[in-house]
Formats: C-alpha cells, structure tokens, sequence
C-alpha cells in the first residue's frame, strides 16, 4: 500500500539522507533534502517555504510523510466512492466545449429559427462530443448560466438594497430544488409513458438548464429596460427556447428496439409545461399561484427610466430575514 | 417561495412513506389499482396505470425492506 511504501521509503531516507523522496502529492521541484545548495538561489531565504527542508528534524519528516501518505489514501477513497455513484467518463462528455461551441449554442438558443439541421452526429455509435457537434448538449452552459443566474439576483436585490449574503444562498438552493423536482418529475414522465429513448439523466439536466440562459437575459432586460423590455425579453426567450426544445425532435432517429419516441421530441413534449412553468410571467404581490423557480423578477411599476427602481423586482424573496415556510408575496 | 435542500429531502420523505403506506387489501383493491389485478400479459405496451401499480407495489415492497415479491423490480 501506498502508505507503508511512504513509510518505510521515507524512514530509510531520514537515516540515510540521500536520495529524495517527494511526497506524492507535492509536485514541487525541491526534492533536495541533503545539500543542494546550487538548487536555489538563496537558501536561507528559501527555507521559509520550501516545506520538504525541515532542519534536520526526524519527526517532523515522518510526519509529514505519514500525513501525505494518509491524504493520498483518501484522495484514492474519493475518487473510488465517486465513481460509484457518477460515472466521470459520461460526466467529462457534457463538459467537452470549447469557445467556438459555446457562442454559437448561446446564439442558438437564443434565434433558433434558422438552424436547419438539428441531428446530433454519431461516430461509430457514440456521440459526438459538444466540441465537434453543435447540436449536442453540454453541461457547460446550464452550470454556468445557473450560478450566474444567481449572482444576477443578487444584483437586482442590492439594487434595491434588499441584499444579504444568506438570500445569495437561500437563491441558489431554491433554483436547485427545483431543478431537481423538474428532472425527477420528468423522469417519472418518462417511466409512466413507458417512452424508449436515449434520455439520460444528464441530458435531462442539460435541458433543463438551457433555460437558465432566457431567464437571465429577461432578468437583465428588465433591469436595463424596466417592465415593457422584461416582457419583450420574456416573450423572446420564451418562445425561442420553445421552438428549440421542439426542434430537438424533428430528425427521426428510430432506435431498433421496439416503439420509441425520438429522443427529441420526448424532451420537447416533456419540456413545454416546464418551459411555460418557468417562464411565466412574474408575480406582482397580489397573486399566488405557482411561483417560478428561484426568484423571478416582478413587474417594475414605472418602465421608462433606463434603471428603474423597482420595489418588487424579485417579488419572491422575503425581504427580511430568511425563515423556510410559504411565502407569499 | 423558499425552499431548502432540506425541505426537498423532507418532501421526499414524505412523498415517499405516503405511497409505501397505502394498504394494499382496505384500499388498492377497491379501487381497482391491486396488484393482481388487471396486470394482463407481456402485452406491447402496458398503459399508465399498470405503470403506477407496478411503481406503486416497487415502492411498498423496497419500503419495507423483505423482499416478499422476488419479481417486481423497478424498471427505468
């Protein structure tokens, strides 16, 4: 084991003081226990933080052999357990973007009316990675676009000197609650209607992530523009996230084994009430109803100033301290 | 509304003991959902109510940690 090698490599070594023996996790180049003295520039200089140099005392090496040892053990652990739950190699597929992908998935997320060619391309039976096929999903995007969905809320509520560092958290939490209801409640769609397709959890995840993207340019449309640009905004998004989810099902791909939905078109039909749900129209105080997810901007009173200053911007959020219990602003 | 990663676990909970608690002689079968009820062959494609019988007997009988039915198994 990797912790009695360690050990016993570095015993011998604090007796014998010759060859250097660098602790796996440290890759530094300072590997000279005995004198290297030509190795540094300055070596009184350089003992402050050159760890591996502990003046001669034996203890202090063994223990820090030990604790290395000890931390790459359970680095080892980690990744073991992790790799019972999440399968990583499916995991690096979604994250597989570059730039180039990136700003033209934004794009086409945003005017999809004029892409004509929506088949995801295969090769040699798997799919290709986002890098080389635009019409792959990534995870990239939603990640990216949710943290930064919540950040912009925290603005908004700064702007109206509503802002807490806990709501910050309190934010992110509800939009991933609900992230998950969606994906579970689409899995349980999925498993009702007895539909076969290649839907995996983790394309579920990306799409329903994509509309994180529309959320946040409606957010930011609405801060810039007041509460006719957050309609305008919201009604584009809307409708172009709307005809992209749909557009996932337009090449038929038919899977040999039995009846089966294209892949697309089950996400699509899965995804409109989600779409809808999400996207709807912000909540003034007076109604109820179903909250859209996280904290959704409300309608501004006056729309012309070019920041106004609403009072109800993100209507859902209590503006004091956060106690869990329905809320109805 | 505010909702916690707790209050999601809470829920689940709650969603999830709900359905193991429903008896499967007083109740299921007088509304017709029993599980021997109607479960009709292999049959091509077996409708959304046999689904939610056979969702609903998997999540009673994981639930209460015996395996007595060997056979249902809950299919993804």
């Amino acid at each position: 084991m990797a912790y009695h090698s360690g050990y016993g490599a570095h015993g011998s070594k604090h007796r014998a003081r010759t060859a250097p023996d660098p602790p796996p996790l440290f890759d530094d180049t300072s590997g000279g226990y005995s004198s290297q003295p030509g190795g540094y520039p300055a070596p009184g200089a350089d003992v402050a933080f050159n760890v591996n140099h502990l003046l001669g005392d034996p203890m202090a090496n063994v223990a820090m052999a030990y604790g290395s040892s000890i931390a790459s053990h359970g680095k080892d652990m980690v990744h073991k357990e992790l790799h019972r739950f999440v399968s990583v190699n499916k995991l690096k597929y979604f994250f597989a973007v570059d730039t180039a992908y990136v700003a033209k998935k934004l794009g086409l997320l945003v005017f999809p009316y004029t892409h004509q060619n929506w088949e995801v391309q295969y090769s040699r039976d798997a799919p290709l990675p986002p890098r080389r096929d635009l019409n792959a999903p990534d995870l990239y995007i939603p990640t990216m676009a949710f943290i930064t969905y919540v950040l912009l809320a925290g603005i908004a509520l700064g702007i109206q000197k509503r802002f807490s560092p806990e709501v910050l958290g309190l934010c992110a939490s509800t939009a991933l609650v609900w992230v998950v209801m969606e994906v579970l409640a689409l899995l349980l769609g999925i498993y009702l209607a007895t539909v076969r397709s290649d839907l995996s959890t983790f394309h579920l995840l990306a799409y329903s992530g994509y509309k994180y993207v529309g959320m946040i340019l409606s957010v930011l449309t609405g801060l810039l523009f007041g509460s006719d640009g957050y309609y305008v905004a919201l009604a584009w998004t809307s409708s172009a996230l709307m005809y992209f989810l749909v557009s996932l099902g337009c090449p038929l791909p038919l899977f040999p084994w039995g009846w089966s939905l294209p892949s697309g078109a089950a996400s699509a039909l899965s995804f409109l009430p989600g779409t809808l749900f999400a996207n709807s129209s912000p909540r003034s105080r007076q109604h109820g109803g179903l909250s859209p997810p996280a904290a959704s901007p409300a309608l501004p009173d006056s729309g012309s100033c070019s920041l106004p200053a609403p009072h109800h911007i993100l209507a859902d959020l209590p503006p004091g301290p956060v106690t869990p219990g329905p809320h109805w602003h | 509304m505010a909702f916690t990663l707790y209050s999601l676990l809470q829920a689940a909970l709650l969603c999830v003991n709900a359905i193991a608690v429903l008896h499967e002689e007083r109740f299921l079968k007088n509304i017709g959902w029993g599980t021997d009820q109607g479960i009709g062959g292999f049959g091509e494609e077996p409708g959304i109510k046999s689904q939610l019988t056979n969702l609903i007997r998997s999540v009673r009988t994981v639930m209460r940690g015996k395996k007595k039915n060997e056979w249902n198994t809950l299919k993804f």
